[in-house]
């Protein structure tokens, strides 16, 4: 037998998430030489604007989405769920609601609900209608227990008390230190600021198909933003192997960090399948996506900073709490991304009789962002520094430096007013910017199985799910690239669980998790194949080459299809994984808005916002311009329309709807500039999509101040609160 | 949406029959006329209306038609929303209607939605729309709204026992420009002021917001054209500007001389109460006055000092002078340059 | 501490007679099944309407509708909506229009009806037989993209997806109706769609796009 060596080993950082929520592990990986990417700017399709793969499927109606799936004898299920924010359930009477001809399972669940909106009673029923109807004739009788539905109760002394009281308490710095730092200030500013409960707002509710109809395999199509988190638990529901159930994740409605998971509406899908042996589609009504649907949480920030003349961050103590429902919220650290000579921070979540939150794109991120761009801004005016300037003095990371500046230059930062509201007329004009940062690091997960028929015919397989990022778009452009061929020569297949493993969709990983593993499996399938077709050109197999759908090699080449007549009968096969050195760690960018306020009605029009990016290898330009500007229009909607509203005295919702939860639409549109900050030329691939979603938040806020002289610290910044600054109501 | 059945009247009298035998039922599952649906859609769906049977009216002959008629513009029951706005007459005879109808939620909600709808749609108060609520105009005996989240309600009118605001857009056009509501009802046609269609909401019956029966329907909306209606406009203030209801709006109309002496002038205030919020004083006050700067800044200032506003909605008043404010404006100019 | 403002306590169903609720539902739901079984063809409804000297629909009843061009027969109760009967009850589904909002509030199932969107969650398919209903299936497929599905494709006017059909049946609907909208009208006309993955200036440029490639080839949006 012969001895092997033994492969060299090195320690990594990798992130690793958690429900969408990113931190860091160490990992030990084999110490080799792999496949590079070579120069950013020297890919033939990678980093070109390449239209994404299934976009004829999603232009046409034909993408079949989970929501879509409909099957022979397929049964709609819906659930009761609770009106209460907090109740016993002391009983449930289904009849009437199972004498409903076509009703075929009411099954009641719960005995006690702590928000408005959690399940109570699975039912199904064989069509919409009468599922609808049942979940009215359904008769639940509570006994309400008290509740709490505003953070500012839940903190009062003698609150209900959601949770057995426990330390959640976590502290970090030195209050002595800062109390000492802010006598050297020559500017101090103390504040409070407020960002609201969010909603994900996914078009695609949160739900599933579920295909058991006994015997020993089902399949769960699930609207999940990671294929694999499903199987496991659903095989559970159903009794089955979890190797027996199927997850598939075709096309997708949308996550922003609320689907991991099958979610209870999995699950009742799964156990109503199982019972009726039949598919059932379990997909949350609008309503219930907003009650029981997950949501980003708010947050409340105690801010006192000081800051020297010179522009130094000399000392910044917050006091921070997580608005969390009955889940967990985490708003980053302060002062985020600038460092300050001291500071303290101190965080304690608070919980409510609401559905938990969830992650929602770069969890805790632009809630913190929102708050020290808006403390930077107010410091900077107090010290008499221009903002951006002031920035790039406490910056942490250079990339900032040159971000701030090529953003200012684009938004026209020099028509920035000096004082705030100086405009003349009523119309007045405003600039804002704002700083913000995130992981978006790979790690070892993604296995890629690529095949090379004989017939040509190249497909790469992962289990991934595309969010609508343009997953899809990238593992085909890597083969494509790799081997010499065309877009349309190579098919990807993803989002089954049937194919190779694959992340969950979280903390801007997919890209940098999956990317490298294409990347590995199409190098090795090249490798492979240049061994097969050495022989027929003459050439050693390190010296052929792949090009314009032709193999090379000792001035002789054969076209793709000839080289393919070379593969065993079931093909090539290979098998790529993620490689270290492929992804990176670490996104920046900058973002500014210009603004125009009317100050006789408090109208906001967002007039330009542009965003600057950092990201090591772009994969496709046109998709990550399309994520910068999702980034900056989330990011707009957050300042200036979303917000979950409930009532303090009945503990429930009022707005659990488009028409009241109001997002960004075509006419609030700015004119979006996403600029692609290509000094950055690490040659690794890293994700950008929650970093795009971070800084915008501030930058608006900011330019509303400097337009209208109206400070706004309670999101969302609507005309009710500008026309209330400027004209205060009389004592 | 609870199961009803479907009947298409072939006439309005027919309408007026089919609805008949539901008038007796609780106000909330009364039957219902259905036009455009554009709303209907909304409170079945919230359980609002519960009717065991719908009946439409776009069956019935001639029902949605247009027409000038004299010194009157006809404007059918079940004219939909874009074809009122794009009606060449309407632009140029009563261009602040087009406005208002221009005014409304999306293209989609405009190419069904119907004039008689569009009046008779429900508020959108938070409270109202939820079922578990159960507030004064869903039978229950509170306004949650008034002590609670109130931002988009009312500011004017705010003693009456509920405070939702009138939805409608060319509901304050229509009131400024005195239209006449046309209904048949089964003892016959009868022609309602539009400033007397709609209705606050009384202790008595906090319910229902104008004064049709369940057994009547609108049959067709009289715009009297002329000075007034020839120099109307519609300004209305949106959170959102894609798709919103009014935080505040305003119907303006003045018929005035080349130098601007006024002969008669109607401010219809929108999006502030339950009703499309007339303003006689400032009406009065602007008859014989020149619509100069100092008189519009008199006025837009008239406008205000009724109001009581709910805890969340004083920024109307500021919002509203300046509506008042820029729709004389605009309208001077307009007078000065025919 | 019990909060002040908790409504009294109260039947599941607020401000419904439970018994006059029940009683309709029930009813309409068993007529709805014995229907079903013996599906009447499309050629009958009428007759089995005539029945009634008012013509009063009542629990499930097939219809015809004429949806891309083609005459499809459907069951649907009263209050199903287009949508729905779409999604739900056409066999085989048409799924390019999307169930978001269901409150007209999103554009995700705009469809065309007679030249004219609409949100096919706000109609009832009852009311449209004799209408011609146009969904996004109608305006091209994936091997002959028209020339606004194209332009979207081009420009990246999409992410989830999940808003795209909408978006292009509203961009095909305007730019048949104006063929050269200036960028105001095209916001002004998609103005009842709404994305949430961001995807605004994309559609704007794909609407532009779409507009040139029809003025150049002649061909019909």
């Amino acid at each position: 037998m012969a001895t092997t060596q033994p492969i060299k080993k090195k320690k990594i950082k990798v992130p690793q998430v958690v429900n969408g929520v990113p931190t860091e592990v160490e990992i030990e990986v084999d110490d080799v030489a792999g496949p590079t990417w070579g120069a950013n700017d020297k890919h033939r399709l990678l980093n070109t604007r390449i239209p994404r793969s299934d976009g004829p499927a999603k232009t046409t109606g034909t993408a079949i989405y989970t929501f879509d799936v409909r099957l022979p004898d397929m049964q709609y299920g819906r659930f009761v769920v609770s009106k209460h924010a907090r109740a016993n359930i002391k009983s449930i009477d289904t009849s009437a609601a199972e004498k409903i001809p076509g009703v075929t399972a009411v099954v009641p669940f719960a005995k006690s609900v702590r928000y408005e909106g959690e399940p109570i009673v699975a039912i199904a029923a064989k069509t919409r209608e009468a599922a609808n109807d049942a979940v009215r004739a359904v008769v639940v009788e509570y006994e309400p227990q008290p509740f709490v539905v505003v953070a500012e109760d839940s903190m009062k002394p003698g609150a209900p008390q959601i949770f057995p009281p426990s330390n959640r308490r976590q502290v970090q710095g030195n209050a002595d230190e800062v109390a000492a730092a802010f006598k050297d200030c020559d500017a101090v500013i103390d504040v409070e600021y407020r960002t609201k409960i969010m909603h994900h707002a996914c078009l695609e509710t949160h739900g599933v198909v579920v295909d058991y109809r006994g015997g020993d395999t089902a399949t769960v199509y699930a609207s999940t933003q990671g294929t694999f988190t499903v199987p496991g638990d659903a095989s559970k529901a159903m009794g089955l192997k979890q190797s027996d159930v199927t997850c598939i994740v075709q096309h997708m409605g949308g996550g922003f960090g609320s689907k991991f998971g099958m979610g209870i509406a999995g699950l009742w899908g799964c156990k109503l399948s199982k019972q009726l042996g039949v598919p059932v589609k379990m997909m949350l009504t609008r309503r219930d996506e907003f009650l029981t649907g997950g949501n980003g949480p708010g947050s409340i920030q105690k801010m006192k900073a000081g800051a020297t003349k010179d522009g130094t961050l000399v000392a910044c103590h917050s006091i921070i709490h997580g608005l969390a429902g009955v889940g967990r919220a985490n708003i980053a650290g302060q002062p985020y991304q600038y460092k300050a000579t001291t500071f303290f921070r101190e965080q304690t979540p608070v919980n409510t009789n609401e559905d938990a939150s969830v992650a929602m794109r770069a969890p805790g991120f632009p809630q913190a962002s929102f708050a020290i761009e808006s403390l930077m801004d107010e410091l900077a005016e107090k010290i008499g520094m221009d903002p951006v300037q002031f920035r790039i003095k406490n910056v942490t990371n250079e990339s900032h430096k040159r971000q701030l500046l090529r953003g200012a230059e684009a938004i026209g930062w020099a028509n920035r007013p000096a004082k705030a509201g100086s405009t003349p007329g009523h119309l007045k004009r405003g600039f804002g910017c704002g700083i913000g940062a995130w992981g978006g690091g790979g790690g070892p997960k993604c296995i890629v199985n690529l095949v090379i028929g004989r017939d040509g015919t190249v497909t790469a397989e992962s289990g991934s799910q595309d969010l609508g990022t343009g997953t899809r778009t990238y593992v085909r452009a890597i083969v494509a690239e790799e081997l010499g061929l065309g877009m349309n020569d190579v098919l990807e297949k993803i989002g089954s669980s049937k194919f190779g493993d694959a992340n969950a969709s979280g903390g801007s990983t997919t890209a940098a998790s999956l990317a490298p593993a294409v990347k590995d499996a199409a190098f090795n399938a090249r490798v492979a194949l240049a061994k097969l077709v050495a022989p027929l050109l003459g050439a050693q197999p390190d010296a052929v080459t792949f090009e314009n759908g032709k193999v090379l090699g000792n001035g002789k080449s054969l076209d793709w299809k000839q080289a393919c007549m070379t593969v065993p009968a079931a093909g090539l096969s290979v098998q790529g994984q993620w490689q270290p050195g492929l992804s990176g760690n670490g996104a920046h960018g900058a973002s500014f808005a210009e603004v125009e306020v009317d100050v006789e009605t408090g109208h906001i029009r967002v007039v330009k916002m542009c965003h600057v990016q950092d990201g090591g290898l772009i994969l496709n330009r046109l998709a990550t311009e399309s994520q910068i500007n999702g980034g900056m229009i989330q990011s707009l909607g957050m300042a200036l329309f979303e917000e979950r509203v409930m009532d303090r005295r009945l503990g429930v919702m009022l707005n659990p709807n488009f028409g009241e939860y109001k997002l960004p639409g075509c006419l609030e549109m700015p004119e979006l500039i996403p600029i692609i900050d290509d000094g950055d030329t690490r040659e690794a691939v890293i994700g950008i999509a929650e970093p795009a979603n971070i800084p915008g938040v501030g930058a608006v806020a900011n330019a509303v101040y400097n337009a209208c002289g109206v400070r706004v610290r309670d999101l969302p910044i609507t005309p009710d609160k500008i026309l209330n600054g400027l004209y205060p109501a009389k004592a | 949406m609870q199961a009803f059945e479907w009947a298409n009247a072939k006439t309005a009298a027919d309408a007026v029959r089919l609805l008949g035998p539901g008038a007796a039922a609780d106000y909330d599952e009364t039957f219902r006329p259905i036009g455009g649906g554009q709303d209907l859609h909304t409170t079945l769906k919230a359980y609002i209306h519960r009717p065991a049977r719908v009946v439409n009216l776009k069956t019935i002959p001639d029902a949605g038609k247009i027409t000038v008629d004299g010194n009157s513009l006809i404007l059918g029951a079940t004219a939909t929303l874009t074809e009122i706005e794009t009606h060449p007459e309407v632009i140029r005879q009563a261009p602040g209607l087009a406005e208002s109808i221009h005014s409304v939620a999306t293209p989609q909600i405009r190419n069904f939605g119907t004039i008689g709808g569009n009046l008779c749609q429900r508020p959108r108060c938070w409270y109202f729309r939820l079922e578990e609520v159960k507030c004064l105009k869903r039978g229950g005996d509170t306004c949650y709204a008034k002590e609670g989240e109130n931002k988009y309600l009312a500011a004017f009118g705010t003693d009456a026992p509920c405070v939702i605001t009138k939805p409608s857009d060319p509901a304050q056009v229509l009131v400024a420009l005195n239209a006449v509501v046309n209904v048949l009802g089964p003892k016959g046609e009868r022609q309602i002021n539009a400033g007397e269609f709609f209705r606050m909401p009384t202790t008595d019956d906090p319910r229902r917001e104008n004064v049709l029966a369940a057994d009547e329907i609108i049959t067709s909306i009289r715009v009297p054209l002329g000075q007034l209606a020839a120099k109307s406009t519609y300004l209305k203030f949106k959170e959102r500007e894609s798709l919103d209801f009014a935080m505040a709006s305003v119907a303006a109309a003045v018929d005035a001389d080349g130098a601007l002496t006024v002969r008669s002038a109607r401010v219809v205030l929108g999006g502030v109460a339950p009703v499309p919020w007339a303003l006689p004083a400032v009406d009065a006050f602007l008859a014989g006055e020149t619509l100069d700067e100092a008189t519009i800044a008199r006025a837009a200032e008239m406008a205000i000092e009724g109001a009581k506003p709910l805890s969340q909605t004083r920024y109307k008043l500021p919002l509203v002078r300046t509506l008042v404010q820029r729709s004389l404006t605009k309208l001077a100019r307009s007078i000065l340059e025919t | 501490m019990q909060s002040n403002g908790e409504p009294k306590p109260q039947g599941p169903i607020t401000g419904v007679s439970r018994r006059s609720f029940l009683k309709s539902v029930g009813a309409t739901a068993l007529a709805a099944d014995a229907l079903a079984t013996t599906a009447a063809p499309a050629a009958d409804a009428p007759a089995a309407a005539a029945a009634d000297p008012d013509g009063i629909v009542r629990g499930e009843t097939s219809i015809q509708l004429t949806i891309n061009g083609q005459a499809r027969t459907v069951t649907v109760e009263p209050r199903t909506t287009l949508l729905s009967a779409l999604r739900d009850r056409l066999e085989p589904a048409l799924t390019g229009p999307k169930l978001v909002c269901d409150a007209g509030t999103c554009g995700a199932c705009t469809v065309i009806l007679d030249g004219k969107t609409a949100y096919a969650c706000s109609l009832l398919a009852i009311d449209l037989p004799g209408r011609q209903i146009t969904t996004v299936e109608g305006l091209g497929t994936p091997d002959k993209l028209s020339p606004v599905q194209a332009a979207f494709c081009e420009k990246d006017a999409m992410m989830c997806g999940f808003c795209t059909s909408g978006f292009v049946t509203s961009v095909t609907s305007l730019l048949r109706a104006n063929p050269d909208p200036t960028p105001e009208q095209i916001r002004e006309g998609c103005k009842g769609n709404f994305c949430r993955c961001g995807t605004f200036p994309h559609i704007f440029a794909a609407a532009t796009a779409a507009a040139e490639t029809i003025k150049k080839t002649g061909v019909k949006a």
